[in-house]
């Protein structure tokens, strides 16, 4: 894991004096609420429904137990006892005190933490896989990298008033667990013919109101040039995105409008003509940031947890566990855990002070002190001995995060919805417990395999609704909360955008609904390993309609 | 009389906008495309003109002519209008102009380290900002990751990796 320096921490510790000079301004009647808008967004800070919200930076889901006890502690001091993980692995408090927030930044400062550009119209933090350094089939680990755009990103001050938010994500495997394709820019690292490390760049995704999927604009860019490149693309984004119409104001909308080889023309030049004077990645940079993401000193260890699906443990509960929330490990004889916060009846990525302390607990005990963060909402112990695993499986049980779901239809992923959003049209977490309830049958929910359902309370679409293999989103029509369904969506390559099914549904039905579509998908699948995705992608939407709508149970 | 800041100072502006009227004593800034059509008639041969750029005008056709320049002004008509900071960084970085490099507009103390660290040394802010406490605010930060254009301040950079 990355660890500051005096620079970083110098930062830090500067911008939490300018946070708190500028909230005195605010309460002082010196700044407008105008003018203090775009200052507190870049802090994290919206003024909420019922409070202000406070979104803190998770840097490519890396999170050490100093850190995750002082996320603890702030629950515990300046909230109501919980926070909420996000679609975009950072972490966020509901209840925060406006007066007390200075005072929770210079508390995150102490264990090198920050909420810089967690929102406003600038680069947001770096996505990246979450089991990056441990996945079995990753091809080189991308959290140097991460951590290098991280520092360049961080109060860079060109691009610091953007026409909008900016996303940018990391992968450095091939089953892309950071959803690229649904980011501002998607980095791919990958090795080019002579075994040197370059990447993939793409540009141009984004979900909302016009979900459009990233396309790519450079095969593949030489190490050297990553942060020049990336330059490039801000400068001609910073200079001719729109600022006249916030819902065409991200790139994805200038891409398109100039079509993807206009843009990547206009990168390359402005690419070109900058190259010699803009930031050079040098060998020494990455090999001097590579060092701080070593692997952990793992012991040889023996593989010792039988092949999942194979023979038993002789404890249902374990297996089913073992199967769903474990996955393979690079190292043999460790497996990666992951800590499920899709208890049904809670709300998804939520957890209490006490739990985060447990975690951090057993994480010290089992996993190097390390804690992974992933964009499905759920944490991830990275590096855990088989021959611990009964006994994590034993302690998460007991704490309530055990739910042996992952990757499975009630592993939902929400945004906080109505009950906390002023953005929102629908309750999102209320919806969320109907369907946990519906699908409660654990033998039912394993047979119906992998299914990714994601649900936004409105069309900003925190929730990614557009690529949930079904998508849920909450509309308002008069005043009552609708919710219009999608299928088909997929956030893994080839990404895909989900189709509407028809009319929206009423709240009360929002279950009835995703229970009719899986009787057509039991139906029609031809083998037990067909997935839901599959069968939508074979068939196309009409036997999903006919069924939903073949009665007037569900009004149009 | 209109007070700028200058450097680190605050001083009273002796320039002249377009459309404002000039007095004895004062210097005009000419529009955009004033300027490049005397440049190009060979009117400023002189130079120490003074030129207003907004968001949309490109420095290509600018370029050129830089030498002709000791003031460009660059506005920042809205709240939240960053197109300025790279204007600012292009004009420093790709073209090397070294004359004094002007933010105009809707901007405050926060966003002077910005401003600063894009090679801006001169700023008119808004009317209603204490310059003392603008000037202070160049001072917010005394680190940065990145490279940058700044004149008017000093920072702490990390030594690149040998």
């Amino acid at each position: 894991m990355y660890r500051y320096d005096q620079i970083d921490q110098t930062l830090v510790d500067e911008r939490v004096a300018q946070f708190r000079d500028q909230t005195r301004r605010f309460l002082a009647g010196e700044l407008s609420e105008d003018e203090f808008r775009p200052l507190r967004l870049r802090n994290g800070l919206y003024i909420q429904r019922h409070a202000p919200m406070l979104r803190i930076s998770i840097p490519y889901g890396l999170l050490s137990t100093v850190q995750l006890r002082k996320l603890a502690h702030i629950a515990r001091t300046y909230d109501h006892g919980y926070a909420h993980f996000t679609t975009r692995q950072n972490v966020q408090y509901n209840w925060p005190a406006l007066e007390r927030v200075p005072d929770i930044l210079a508390e995150l400062a102490t264990v090198q933490m920050h909420a810089i550009q967690t929102s406003g119209n600038s680069i947001r933090n770096i996505t990246a896989d979450p089991l990056a350094g441990v996945a079995p089939d990753e091809l080189i680990d991308p959290r140097p990298y991460c951590e290098l755009i991280r520092q360049w990103v961080a109060l860079n001050p060109e691009f610091s008033y953007l026409p909008r938010k900016f996303k940018i994500a990391l992968t450095a495997s091939p089953a892309d667990r950071a959803a690229l394709e649904i980011h501002d820019v998607g980095v791919r690292l990958k090795r080019g013919p002579q075994g040197d490390i370059g990447f993939e760049i793409l540009a141009g995704g984004g979900l909302g109101r016009t979900p459009i999927l990233a396309k790519p604009i450079r095969a593949f860019l030489p190490q050297g040039d990553l942060l020049a490149y990336l330059e490039a693309i801000l400068r001609v984004y910073n200079r001719y995105g729109r600022r006249d119409n916030i819902h065409k104001a991200r790139i994805k909308i200038l891409v398109r409008s100039l079509g993807v080889e206009e843009f990547t023309r206009q990168v390359e030049q402005e690419f070109e003509a900058s190259r010699e004077f803009g930031p050079h990645l040098s060998q020494q940079e990455v090999a001097r940031m590579s060092a701080f993401f070593v692997p952990p000193p793992y012991q040889t260890l023996p593989d010792t947890v039988p092949p999942i699906g194979g023979r038993s443990t002789g404890d249902p509960g374990y297996d089913a566990w073992l199967r769903y929330n474990t996955r393979g490990h690079k190292m043999p004889g460790y497996r990666i855990v992951y800590v499920s916060l899709k208890k049904h009846g809670e709300p998804p990525g939520d957890i209490t002070a006490e739990q985060m302390e447990a975690v951090a607990q057993l994480a010290d005990r089992v996993s190097f002190g390390m804690l992974r963060v992933t964009h499905d909402q759920n944490l991830v112990l990275p590096d855990v001995p088989q021959r611990e695993l009964l006994a994590v499986w034993r302690e998460l049980e007991r704490l309530g995060l055990a739910m042996p779901n992952i990757g499975t239809l009630t592993d939902l992923i929400c945004c906080p919805g109505l009950d906390f959003c002023s953005l929102a049209n629908a309750g999102s977490i209320g919806v969320a417990k109907q369907i946990q309830a519906r699908f409660d049958d654990m033998d039912y929910l394993y047979d119906l395999g992998p299914i990714e359902i994601k649900m936004s309370g409105c069309m900003n679409a925190c929730g990614h609704h557009h690529i949930g293999h079904i998508g849920i989103l909450g509309v308002d029509k008069h005043g009552k909360e609708w919710y219009q369904i999608t299928i088909g969506g997929s956030s893994t390559s080839p990404a895909a955008l989900g189709e509407v099914i028809g009319p929206s549904v009423p709240k009360e039905q929002v279950a009835e609904t995703i229970e009719r579509l899986i009787e057509v998908y039991l139906r029609e699948r031809e083998a037990d390993d067909e997935r839901f995705l599959d069968v939508v992608r074979r068939l196309g939407v009409e036997p999903f309609q006919e069924r939903v709508y073949e009665t007037n149970h569900i009004p149009a | 009389m209109r007070q700028i800041i200058f450097r680190r100072e605050p001083v009273e502006d002796t320039a002249r906008y377009p459309g404002e009227e000039a007095e004895p004593g004062t210097r005009p800034v000419l529009t955009s495309s004033q300027f490049l059509a005397a440049a190009s008639a060979g009117e400023l041969a002189g130079g120490g003109a003074a030129v207003l750029i907004g968001p949309t005008d490109e420095l290509a056709s600018l370029a050129p002519h830089l030498a002709l320049l000791s003031l460009i002004v660059v506005d920042f008509p809205k709240l939240g209008d960053g197109r300025g900071f790279s204007q600012a960084r292009m004009l420093r970085q790709r073209y090397f102009y070294s004359g004094e490099l002007r933010a105009r507009g809707v901007l405050k103390r926060d966003q002077m380290f910005f401003l600063a660290r894009c090679g801006f040394d001169s700023f008119d802010l808004d009317p209603n900002e204490d310059l003392r406490a603008a000037i202070a605010a160049l001072d917010t930060f005394s680190v940065a990751y990145q490279e940058g254009s700044e004149t008017v301040i000093q920072l702490q950079r990390r030594a690149p990796a040998a």
